[in-house]
């Protein structure tokens, strides 16, 4: 879990200077023992300057997510106006992997009408590693070698990334239309020794200040719902205009909710957006405390499921991870009451990254038999990157989140066992995990409408099953009848009558639980089948029962 | 008397021993977490076979129907039975008796119609392996009787005797009556009140000696258990006259087979020995009856006596009254009791019945 606070990072006379230069910070060891997947797939076009910056730092993001020791990523923004237009300087920088260029090469522009005149295309780099490697390994892969020889390779590079002696300047130019000269490699400066790695990229935008800090800032704290624990973030801002002096912003961890180590994926997605809520709500409600009493108000539910490599041994497989939460505040706990809404934004994150949804997974969505949970799906708004769910049937001052994660992974699955699940599939299951988990934490949450009609006779039952037993003229008879319910003899009839009920609800949610294929007894044993072809429409009644209809 | 009431009260424990038992299975299920299962026998007392070749054996259960709590169908059936349960548990405790109307009465907002009450207490009495009226739950009869005959119930009695064409109201607690008399010969079963008031109007009884007894419409139970009494105890032949369409052949049916409805009990209900007199479609030309007097089988009339030919039990015991009834259709027309009244408002007490019960005995 991730608890948000804001609080100057270097005092009020630092410099943005300081804040660029401890972000290349010392690192111990940059071997990535582990296989992960570096570079989002299948990102969408850049095409504003705020998306630039998101990719920009979600590839600091997953530099410092392949590394494996702690890792801090930069943002300074320097504001400045320049013949009365607003320039912002962007330097993001983390202390994570080295920097494999060739994930700027997803950056490059072929249209240009689509920066203008905001942009010229430059992008400043420093980084530790060395570049060679990383072409290296793009080349191999296009040739088809196998993975393990890639991440072989990886590992060499990260490895020289913090034993390299050298920090390596480039130009990376992403409007050069010549796939030759979009890198000008500068002089490199010697690291004196001192073992490190990280990496710098700046650039100069024409944008407005508060459209480029709104949007990183939403950025990060989305970012943040990953809750990988070894990374922190840190926003510096100065402008000469706006603000006197420069101040920070620093997402950390929390501590009161630690997100270990060892925690899988979902795990720390799960904790990532509790977090993610509490802080929204807690904004809502005029920057009030934040309380760990709201996590009461919380019910969670996770899933995850794997689908094994498509073929070959190239492809990994593919994991989605789902976390669905629901919120009930009270009208007078409730921190929100705009927000409570009936509409969920559905969060979606691809490969590590915030991604708008795909049109599978949007399909998956629609598909789920959200009935089935009590819920009723209305409209699906899909708002071009962000999609929104419209539930008709949801209480007062309730609200659900959900997020998804589909990202590559190695999956090792038995011969037997293997399968190959579409996104759309691996989607809509975890969904389902997510859900029949949270009904199976919580009590009486999502129950399907069906068990709620069956539900609703259960006063009636328990009224009706007390009055049996207490209206009995025969008292060994009464009392083991509340023996069994573990009662006392001489207990008054609504003690009984609500103990009765709550055993009939237990009952009933339990079933709501199996899957839906065990749900129901056969209704008709040893049933002859001539016995089907029967009915009553011939049937005659019965003298003074002439009321009686023959539906029976 | 003193017997029976003994048999009576010894029963009612049983009864009462069952109905704990029941609900102590269910507390138990409870508390074990599992949902309730009530199994309930189903009976059938005909199948559609009409080619007679069937295994139906009427008195045994075909299957089982589980009520659970976990469907959402029955869960109000499971409501409704254990709230008869209830009630039915207050009246053999207080030794009281009360009507399935009364019964409806006492919830029917949660009953919604008198047909769910009456399938709760078939069910019990299935559950409980019992009839009805060992639950305490009792018609308001309807049935009539007339005719030399006199009987008492419990302790009061009825002498119907005295006044040979009057009619007496059929005793609703039929396990109270004793001490049957009678002189008659035969005992005559009319579908219609119009029809037995006709036959008391013309003194039937007295230039016959019988006994007449109507169900008026499908007959209730006390009428079907009555006249069963009285054809065990006296050793009578019995006759039924009806309508001659698909619903009086029906009566005709439940007076003999018994009614799916109450197929469980069917074994103490039906008479085996009971004799369809009349009016049978060959009747039209046989007493000359003008076509005016026709009407034509609508389709619920076709769809309805299709339905009737199909019965096992017709074409295993009855194969003349299916021919009768294929008679029927393949005519396409119908005809009332009342229709005999063509020739004379006495017709039909002084030369049809006479000549169809003459006709039966040769």
């Amino acid at each position: 879990m991730i608890l948000f606070y804001i609080a100057p990072v270097a005092g009020e006379t630092s410099t943005l200077g300081e804040f660029v230069g401890v972000a290349l910070g010392s690192s111990s060891s940059l071997c990535a023992k582990k296989k992960k997947n570096l570079s989002g797939s299948g990102m969408d076009s850049v095409r504003t300057i705020p998306d630039l910056c998101h990719r920009l730092i979600s590839f600091a993001f997953q530099r410092c997510r392949v590394s494996d020791d702690l890792c801090r990523i930069s943002v300074a923004l320097v504001g400045s106006l320049l013949a009365g237009s607003p320039v912002v300087r962007i330097s993001i920088s983390d202390t994570g992997a080295a920097s494999c260029l060739e994930e700027f090469q997803d950056l490059r522009v072929t249209d240009e009408g689509i920066f203008a005149e905001k942009w010229d295309g430059m992008l400043a780099v420093r980084t530790t590693g060395h570049s060679f490697l990383c072409y290296l390994f793009s080349h191999r892969k296009r040739e088809g070698h196998h993975c393990e020889v890639l991440v072989l390779l990886l590992m060499v590079e990260y490895a020289a990334g913090a034993s390299d002696e050298e920090v390596h300047y480039y130009n990376l130019n992403l409007k050069e239309g010549s796939s030759n000269n979009w890198l000008t490699r500068l002089p490199s400066i010697t690291k004196n020794g001192v073992r490190f790695s990280g990496t710098e990229v700046c650039l100069s935008v024409s944008e407005k200040f508060e459209v480029l800090l709104g949007g990183i800032k939403q950025f990060v704290e989305k970012m943040l719902i990953l809750n990988i624990p070894n990374i922190a973030f840190e926003l510096a801002v100065q402008h000469e205009n706006v603000y006197k002096s420069c101040y920070g912003d620093a997402f950390l961890p929390n501590k009161s909710m630690p997100s270990p180590f060892s925690a899988s994926n979902v795990e720390r997605l799960k904790y990532g957006l509790q977090d993610y809520i509490l802080r929204r709500r807690n904004d809502l409600d005029n920057n009030l405390g934040l309380s760990l009493n709201a996590l009461e108000h919380l019910r969670t539910g996770m899933g995850t499921i794997c689908s094994s490599k498509t073929s070959g041994r190239q492809n990994p497989g593919l994991v989605v991870d789902a976390v669905i939460i629901i919120c009930e505040f009270s009208d007078q706990t409730s921190p929100c009451p705009r927000e409570c809404g009936h509409q969920t934004q559905v969060l979606y994150f691809k490969d590590f990254s915030p991604s708008s949804i795909s049109k599978s997974s949007l399909s998956a969505l629609k598909s789920i038999d959200w009935k089935s949970y009590g819920l009723t799906l209305g409209n699906i708004m899909d708002q071009g990157g962000g999609v929104s769910l419209e539930w008709d049937n949801l209480p007062p001052h309730t609200h659900i989140d959900v997020i998804f994660h589909c990202y590559q992974a190695e999956v090792n699955f038995p011969p037997s066992k293997q399968k190959v699940l579409s996104e759309r599939s691996l989607l809509k299951k975890a969904a389902k995990l997510a859900l029949d988990d949270m009904k199976e934490k919580h009590s009486g949450v999502l129950l399907s409408d069906r068990a709620l009609k069956i539900q609703s006779h259960a006063p009636a039952l328990a009224r009706t099953l007390a009055g049996l037993i207490l209206s009995s003229n025969d008292m060994e008879f009464q009392g083991e009848c509340l023996s069994l319910l573990g009662l006392l003899t001489g207990v008054e009839a609504e003690i009984v009558e609500e103990c009765v009920k709550d055993k009939i609800n237990a009952v009933i949610e339990l079933n709501d639980r199996k899957p839906e294929r065990c749900k129901d007894s056969v209704p008709l044993l040893f049933e002859d089948d001539r016995l089907q072809e029967m009915n009553f429409e011939d049937e005659c009644e019965e003298g003074d029962d002439s009321y009686d209809s023959l539906d029976i | 008397m003193e017997g029976n009431r003994s048999l009576s009260s010894s029963r009612t424990a049983h009864l009462l021993s069952k109905i704990r038992e029941v609900t102590k299975s269910i507390l138990n299920d409870l508390s074990n977490g599992r949902s309730p299962s009530i199994a309930i026998d189903t009976f059938w007392n005909y199948c559609r076979n009409p080619n007679g070749s069937c295994s139906c054996e009427p008195d045994f259960p075909k299957g089982k129907e589980i009520v659970t709590l976990l469907r959402e169908s029955h869960v109000h059936r499971l409501d409704v039975l254990l709230r008869v349960l209830l009630i039915v548990q207050q009246l053999l405790q207080e030794n009281r008796h009360g009507s399935k109307r009364d019964i409806y009465y006492m919830h029917p907002s949660v009953f919604r119609d008198q047909s769910v009450v009456d399938r709760a207490i078939n069910d019990l009495c299935i559950l409980l392996g019992c009839s009805r009226h060992n639950l305490n739950v009792v018609s308001v009869g309807k049935g009539l009787v007339m005719g030399w005959l006199r009987f008492t119930e419990a302790g009061a009695k009825f002498d119907c005797m005295n006044n040979l064409n009057s009619a007496q109201p059929v005793p609703v607690h039929v396990e109270d009556v004793e001490d049957i008399l009678s002189v008659a010969e035969y005992i005559l079963v009319v579908e219609k009140e119009s029809v037995f008031q006709r036959l008391a109007n013309d003194q039937f009884c007295r230039a016959n000696r019988c006994i007449v007894i109507t169900g008026r419409g499908y007959p209730d139970i006390p009428t079907r258990r009555f006249l069963r009494l009285l054809i065990e105890t006296l050793h009578l032949p019995a006759y039924c006259l009806v309508d001659c369409d698909p619903y009086g052949f029906d009566i005709l049916s439940t007076y003999r087979f018994g009614s799916m409805q109450m197929a469980y009990d069917a074994k103490f209900m039906r008479n085996p020995e009971m004799n369809w007199l009349g009016a049978f479609p060959s009747d039209f030309e046989k007493y000359s009856l003008p076509t005016e007097c026709l009407l034509p089988l609508t389709a619920e009339d076709k769809r309805k006596t299709e339905a009737i030919l199909l019965r096992c039990y017709l074409q295993r015991e009855a194969p003349d009254w299916r021919f009768e009834l294929e008679l029927m259709l393949h005519r396409g027309v119908k005809f009332e009791i009342e229709a005999f009244s063509v020739h004379s408002l006495s017709y039909l007490s002084r030369d049809y019945i006479p000549s169809k019960i003459h006709g039966l005995h040769n």
